[in-house]
């Protein structure tokens, strides 16, 4: 029996250290920010990214945005407003029909492997992307040619012409005037065409995925952190942050316990409550607020087969019941913007002149009752991505008690998101609340993905219907006078907005962080992303 | 000696032997009326918004316990919540007793393949993390609460069925049982007369004892967002949900814990307490 | 020796039937997992040649047969959300799950028979009360408040302890261990009383005392020995709601454990992943009781001879 109570004891000893054994050398997150490697930028992701790999992902833009470049960047300058700068373009030019783009490269870029950058993988960039059966091909099928080269009768993208080693050319398939704009965005990443042909596991190791930009991939725990680090290669200037952690910590309020206790330098403020954040944030650490706009918009789309939706009485209805002004004070404290249409304020075009229908809940329900519905009988459902944010919930809620208060009776449902996903894809929704970021600064990003074909206004703005319409919107990228461009859109945008009351603008937010004490200033993303770019961080 | 007399002095030696349990009794009774009560009691709906300009408001005559996230009065929410927990911790438990009392008795009574189908698939189920298979059910039926109802019966009737088997094993052999089947009683009559009642007090206690955990099971889940889902009132949900305000409005999430916490604790102690007096063996197992 | 290898057998069959109806529950599902992991963006021709490419437009039957003949190869199939191979996930993340499960048992144990033998020795006295009360208190409480609390009271108020345990070494353990150990010491204490107030009751303890021996030695050489049994058995048992108790942990406490990983299966729909992550803790609960079982049957002397 000893032995047994022996064998017990070791057993458990043995336990201990296996157990306190294991993470000692890894060091302390809570060390005070004293203790914090000097240069190390550490933050934290509700979800970790599946790939580094553009071609493969529309969303997990965290790393490509900051160990690649494009060959253009949007600049945010100090007075909020937005330029579009070259990166590893230098220069370029226009033919006057605006289908010839002509691009002088920078000289000397090298890649963190030290294969310097040609204009043949500028070429091998946008073939990839049509041929590698990735997800992000809208922008390179816009060149001349690309739709061949997709479905394998062309071996070559015919519209793209290298001249030499830093000299290109890019022939469109139509005129685009936002093909510059296009290019900023992370999709639009420079790889390297040598070392493609080497690699094995691109966007998935480490080691593999190389790229120009400031910093360079390391470490990549799946599920649990990912490390950059400073490219020493890089042609620009030298950054302040010489390393970043990104931590998946996939619980907001332990994002923010963290960063009350010191664990992060960067907290992002958009999955937390404004209630929080107006309570905490704009108390105790008011002066280490930063505000990003976000360059997109909360929306409200109604499927127009519904049974009652169809009817424009209807829609217009909802839009006079939907009392923004509340939801912009209770949900967001504030720190939104009312948005009356559907391109968003920032975003080239955006017309502040558009007005919304007045708020009135007796309005409302005489437009019902005009239109012969009685109190209570119009009714739809309301599909929630369960994923979304506890901001957007919040504004399900109390958009679904103000409908109610006109009279139109709304069940919210909540879905996981592929099934919600699912759902609206099979045009059967009756009707959502989402989000839209723009991925560039152009009108056409967000009017051509809602309203430029019947596949797109199926799914984004479930079953748009009218036909001509659609046409204009898809015509519209094609006008080279931007003047003119730009009054088409908003001409569309007005009668979508106000006469067939297709869509409910909702809101814009402010896109928060909290920067912690070793942080001096941070800007970020131009678009509003949860992403940013680690150089645009200055550490104290 | 009758069931009803049976029944009786059950009671008698429990309000003799351990006033805890009766206590216990008469908090769970306490939060039965609450439950059944709660729409006389509150002037509001349980996903009413109340005011949305005042929400994650503090305490006040209004609102005894505040108002949530949404500005929905917590108190409303608390009510129609232990309707929820309730419902979990009885529903399933009950389709979970009568399933694996079933199932257990025709195992141990007729052995044989019977028997090694059921104990296999018991063992199988038995086999998972509760909480792990429960997720998995979860994740198939979708969300709703008769799913959870479903999900925690599944989880549920294997042990059930276990400790039912063992008993019938035993019960088998019994005399009368013998002498029953000499007389040429039939083998189903003989389960449903002359084994299920005896295999009553036993169940009883299970009973008891399984509904805190089928509660405790339900606030997991909704907890971790995998239960009831919103704008139904759940505590767990509300846990999960006020876990966000725990430092700026700790009463969201600390109220339904420990509304959770007590009503666990009155099963508990009354579920002990039955125990004692019932089934003195079964504490070992 | 041969009811060991009967047990082996018995194993290896619920292990399949595990298998077995993990992957019937999962077939039964909506949603399309691939829009998930290509994002909102992606286009509908870029979805379906994903489709093709992980066998989902195959039949039920053909998807089983290369799912199973995977798993006896090692390979569990690739995730959806992550994007990588299943088995690397569950090699990544089980470790930390194995530290906290570790971590918890010991404070249980620790907790649960130091309490256990304080209120058997004491029975019906005040300590005895107090620890049985507290003890049924511990199994009461939901796992996810005791570890909301701690974290306020610990971590944020006092400032003690890291918020999240991802990276913070060993000291990160503590709290989340106790939290996931709470339940557990409950119901090892109440056992630990209620079979060593019957041990004490033997004669052969009385002889002991008569004999003059202290009474700390009494408890400690003759009658915990007869105690510990029983505990053991219970050990294996609490192996299950360890890895229950460890999801809801994991989630508080963000550590990158196999419980997080099933939670976030869950919510990706990421089938081969919840699939992975169930069918490893289920395998690892079956082999924890195989494992108990035959140190019991060597252990246990009475047991030895009825085999």
């Amino acid at each position: 029996m000893k032995k047994l109570m022996a064998l017990l004891l070791a057993l458990m000893m043995t336990l201990s250290l296996v157990a306190c054994g294991g993470g000692e050398s890894e060091g302390s997150a809570d060390a005070p920010a004293s203790n914090v490697e000097a240069g190390l930028l550490r933050v934290a992701a509700l979800y970790d990214i599946t790939t580094m790999d553009v071609a493969q992902t529309t969303d997990n833009y965290m790393v490509p945005m900051n160990i690649f470049d494009r060959l253009f960047e949007v600049e945010v300058q100090k007075d909020g407003s937005t330029e579009i700068v070259g990166s590893l373009c230098e220069s370029y030019s226009v033919s006057d029909d605006g289908l010839t783009y002509t691009f002088k490269l920078r000289d000397g870029v090298v890649f963190s492997n030290g294969s310097g950058l040609e204009a043949s993988d500028v070429q091998y960039t946008f073939e990839r992307l049509l041929t590698a059966g990735g997800v992000n091909d809208d922008i390179p099928l816009e060149v001349l040619g690309a739709e061949e080269l997709k479905s394998g009768a062309a071996d070559t993208l015919a519209g793209f012409k290298v001249t030499s080693d830093v000299d290109f050319s890019i022939t469109l398939a139509a005129p685009n005037a936002g093909f510059i704009a296009e290019l900023t965005g992370p999709a639009m990443s420079i790889v390297d065409r040598e070392t493609m042909a080497e690699v094995q596991n691109f966007g998935i190791a480490c080691e593999d995925t190389i790229g120009t930009g400031p910093y360079k991939i390391t470490e990549w725990v799946v599920n649990d952190h990912y490390t950059l680090e400073y490219n020493d290669k890089y042609w620009g200037e030298a950054p302040s942050v010489k390393k970043m952690v990104v931590s998946i910590i996939p619980d907001a309020s332990t994002q923010n316990l963290m960063y009350q206790n010191g664990e992060l330098d960067i907290l992002d403020l958009e999955y937390l409550d404004s209630a929080i954040v107006e309570s905490t944030y704009k108390t105790a650490y008011a002066d280490r607020i930063i505000s990003g706009s976000r360059v997109g918009l909360t929306y409200l789309a109604m499927n127009a087969n519904h049974e009652y939706l169809s009817d424009v009485k209807v829609r217009k209805a909802v839009q006079m019941a939907v009392d923004v002004d509340t939801i912009v004070a209770s949900v967001y404290a504030g720190d939104a913007i009312v948005e009356n249409g559907i391109i968003p304020t920032g975003v080239w075009g955006h017309n502040d002149q558009l007005q919304r229908p007045a708020y009135s809940v007796e309005n409302a329900k005489k437009l019902l009752a005009d239109a012969g519905y009685a109190e209570g009988e119009v009714k739809f459902e309301l599909a929630m991505d369960s994923s979304s944010s506890s901001n957007t919930q919040l504004v399900y809620q109390l958009i679904q008690q103000q409908l109610k208060d006109a009279g139109i009776l709304v069940e919210i449902k909540p879905y996981d998101e592929s099934s919600w996903l699912d759902l609206r894809k099979s045009g059967e929704m009756d009707a959502f609340i989402a989000n839209w970021t723009m991925d560039y600064n152009d009108p056409a990003n967000i009017m051509y993905t809602f309203y430029g074909s019947a596949e797109k206004t199926k799914l984004r703005s479930l079953n748009y219907a009218d036909e001509e319409i659609m046409a204009r919107v898809a015509a519209a990228s094609g006008i080279t006078d931007d003047a003119e461009r730009m009054a088409e859109y908003q001409a569309l945008e007005k009668k979508i907005v106000e006469e067939d009351a297709a869509w409910v603008p909702l809101l814009g937010n402010m896109h928060l962080f909290a920067l912690g004490e070793r942080v001096e200033s941070f800007v970020p993303y131009w678009a509003g992303y949860s992403n940013f770019y680690a150089k645009d961080v200055q550490l104290g | 000696m009758t069931e009803q007399n049976t029944f009786r002095s059950v009671l008698c030696r429990l309000c003799r032997e351990n006033k805890l349990a009766v206590f216990s009794a008469g908090v769970i009774l306490l939060f039965v009326v609450l439950a059944i009560l709660a729409p006389v009691l509150t002037p509001y709906g349980y996903d009413e918004i109340v005011n949305a300009a005042n929400r994650l408001a503090p305490p006040s005559a209004e609102h005894w316990m505040g108002t949530d996230e949404v500005g929905r009065d917590v108190l409303t929410r608390m009510l129609y919540g232990s309707r929820i927990s309730l419902l979990v911790g009885i529903v399933p438990t009950v389709v979970s007793m009568l399933a694996g009392a079933v199932l257990g008795i025709l195992a141990g009574y007729l052995g044989g393949r019977v028997d090694s189908i059921i104990m296999r698939l018991a063992d199988i189920m038995l086999a998972f993390p509760s909480m792990l298979l429960a997720m998995v059910i979860m994740y198939t039926l979708g969300d709703g609460i008769i799913n959870i109802f479903l999900a925690l019966a599944l989880v549920n009737w294997a042990s059930v069925a276990r400790i039912v088997r063992a008993e019938t094993l035993k019960l088998r052999e019994a005399e009368y049982v013998e002498a029953a089947r000499s007389i040429g009683v039939g083998r189903f009559t003989i389960m449903r007369r002359h084994i299920l009642p005896n295999c009553i007090p036993s169940l009883i206690v299970l009973f008891t004892l399984n509904i805190p955990s089928a509660i405790l099971s339900e606030s997991s889940l909704s907890f971790l967002g995998l239960g009831i889902q919103k704008p139904m009132a759940s505590w767990g949900l509300m846990v999960n949900t006020g876990r966000q305000y725990l430092y700026t409005n700790p009463w969201l999430s600390l109220a339904p814990s420990v509304a959770i916490m007590l009503i666990v604790l009155a099963f508990n102690f009354l579920g002990d307490g039955l125990r004692d007096v019932l089934d003195p063996h079964l504490k070992k197992q | 020796m041969s009811n060991i290898i009967r047990r082996i057998g018995q194993t290896v069959v619920i292990l399949l039937g595990v298998a077995l109806l993990i992957f019937i529950m999962l077939r039964i599902i909506p949603g399309n997992a691939i829009v998930t992991m290509m994002g909102e963006h992606a286009n509908a021709e870029a979805i379906e040649r994903m489709t093709a490419e992980l066998g989902l437009d195959q039949p039920f039957y053909v998807q089983f047969w290369r799912y199973i003949t995977g798993v006896f190869s090692g390979d569990l199939g690739t995730s959806y959300s992550l994007n990588r191979p299943v088995g690397e996930l569950i090699a990544t993340s089980f470790p930390n799950t194995a530290r906290l499960a570790i971590a918890a048992a010991l404070f249980a144990w620790v907790l649960g028979i130091v309490c256990g033998i304080i209120a058997a020795v004491r029975k019906n006295g005040i300590l005895d009360h107090l620890f049985m009360g507290v003890s049924l208190l511990g199994v009461s409480v939901p796992v996810f408040m005791v570890a909301m609390v701690l974290q306020y009271l610990l971590a944020y108020k006092l400032d003690l302890f890291p918020i999240s345990s991802g990276n913070a070494g060993a000291i990160g353990y503590v709290l989340p261990a106790i939290a996931l150990g709470w339940n557990s010491a409950g119901s090892i204490a109440r056992l630990t009383r209620s079979t060593l107030a019957e041990v004490l009751q033997e004669d052969y303890i009385d002889t002991a005392r008569a004999k003059g021996l202290r009474r700390l030695p009494v408890i400690t050489r003759h009658a915990l020995r007869n105690a510990v049994l029983p505990v053991i058995t219970m050990m294996a048992v609490q192996l299950s709601s360890l890895l229950s108790g460890a999801v809801i942990c994991e989630t508080v406490f963000s550590i990158n454990g196999i419980g997080r990983l099933a939670v976030q299966a869950i919510e990706g729909r990421d089938i081969p992943l919840l699939q992975g992550t169930i069918l490893f803790s289920t395998a690892l609960v079956i082999l924890g009781n195989l494992v108990a079982d035959c140190l019991y049957s060597l252990l246990d002397p009475r047991i030895r001879k009825e085999v």
